[in-house]
């Protein structure tokens, strides 16, 4: 299993190239790019927030309070007055980062589901819905984000099956096939929790935003066309442009 | 076992909660509407709290993109006819009635950088009297909804 540190600079390494290509593409914007290669490195570390000690779950229970504090700031600023507001944004902030995060310690087992690939994929798809409808960002844009979460998240699901091989003493460790996994299926309890995984991936689609122009922008022909314009230099004119 | 049912419960819950309210009814004016005049008919009523349509929303869609887009000043467009809509704010932001008014669903294509003109993008322009106020990438958007169809 790779430590913090590897997931953490892989996953921004994987980030940073596929929001410098979706920037490079015209999909995003400049500030959307350094957004999307944030939200992909958060995604990068995501997994691990189930493994009660790890740093991963300090740093997105961090992330987590800060983001509902500020949200709540947002919303409340017109209404209440400074004191109102720091109370109440405190009350929160300690309330996640804290009672949450001990609550969430407490009912989660490490390398349970959420080391699975349709977990990936729900995280991309909540992360779409709350963009729109929270923030109001169009459909592509809200995907963007959803996708890179899952990009991400795929990263560091890959990566820990990789660290699973042991190369020095070829060799497979017994972590080999829990990281990349499509679902859990050993015993009862394990098939209900992958079924119940699985039937809120199409609940999760109807209020998501339309997967149109995400379709459009990245898995289309158009799309493979826009990419082989900027992949060199279309013009064969190398650093003269 | 919890774990997963919690993530899936507050999944639901957080989709769940999400409802977007008809825009509450303007104040109708009490006084005059039915004395002498007669009465003011809904559709027109309806128009009025709209405002009026853009006329030259064709010329103003076209100055707004040509600064907005890159390579704005060799788009093509298309147009739809104008039509009414409202958009609330997002969640976070308190979830009121943001804008309303009349919207022109837009179909814009850019070249790219190597001269290629990209499959059209769909936009929902969204106007104040004669004036646009926001664009909105896509024909879809949980938070804007189209009175006219």
């Amino acid at each position: 299993m790779a430590n913090f540190n590897t997931h953490f600079t892989v996953a921004s390494g994987a980030s940073a190239v596929v929001s410098a290509t979706l920037l490079s593409m015209e999909v995003v914007t400049p500030e959307q790019a350094v957004i999307a290669f944030g939200i992909g490195t958060l995604g990068g570390l995501l997994p691990d927030v189930d493994s009660s000690h790890s740093t991963s779950i300090k740093v997105g229970f961090n992330v987590l309070s800060l983001l509902v504090t500020i949200m709540l700031i947002f919303v409340k600023s017109s209404t209440y007055s400074l004191v109102e507001m720091f109370v109440v944004a405190s009350l929160m902030f300690v309330g996640i980062r804290y009672a949450f995060l001990e609550f969430f310690r407490k009912i989660s087992k490490h390398r349970g589901m959420f080391h699975s690939i349709p977990v990936a994929l729900i995280w991309g798809i909540l992360v779409a819905i709350l963009s729109q409808w929270f923030f109001g960002l169009n459909s592509l844009v809200s995907w963007v984000y959803g996708f890179m979460v899952t990009w991400g998240y795929l990263v560091h699901l890959t990566l820990d099956e990789i660290y699973s091989v042991d190369l020095g003493n070829r060799r497979i460790k017994k972590s080999s096939g829990t990281a990349l996994k499509l679902g859990m299926f050993k015993n009862k309890q394990q098939k209900i929790q992958t079924a119940l995984v699985y039937v809120a991936i199409p609940l999760l689609f109807m209020v998501a935003p339309s997967t149109d122009l995400l379709q459009t922008a990245l898995f289309s022909q158009d799309a493979w066309l826009t990419f082989k314009d900027i992949l060199i230099p279309y013009d064969g004119r190398w650093f003269f442009h | 076992m919890r774990q997963i049912i919690a993530i899936v419960g507050v999944s639901f819950l957080l989709v769940g909660c999400v409802q977007v309210p008809a825009p509450k009814p303007q104040a109708q004016p009490t006084l005059g509407t039915t004395i002498g005049i007669g009465s003011v008919q809904g559709s027109s009523r309806e128009s009025s709290e709209y405002g009026t349509p853009p006329r030259r929303y064709a010329t103003a869609i076209r100055n707004y993109f040509t600064t907005k887009l890159k390579r704005g000043a060799e788009a093509r467009y298309k147009f739809s006819s104008p039509k009414r809509a409202f958009k609330r704010k997002g969640l976070a932001y308190g979830g009121e009635l943001a804008w309303k008014g009349w919207l022109v669903e837009t179909s814009v294509s850019v070249p790219t950088r190597a001269g290629r003109y990209l499959t059209p993008r769909p936009y929902m322009v969204l106007f104040s009297g004669e004036q646009v106020v926001e664009d909105i990438l896509g024909n879809s958007h949980k938070l804007v909804t189209k009175v006219d169809k």
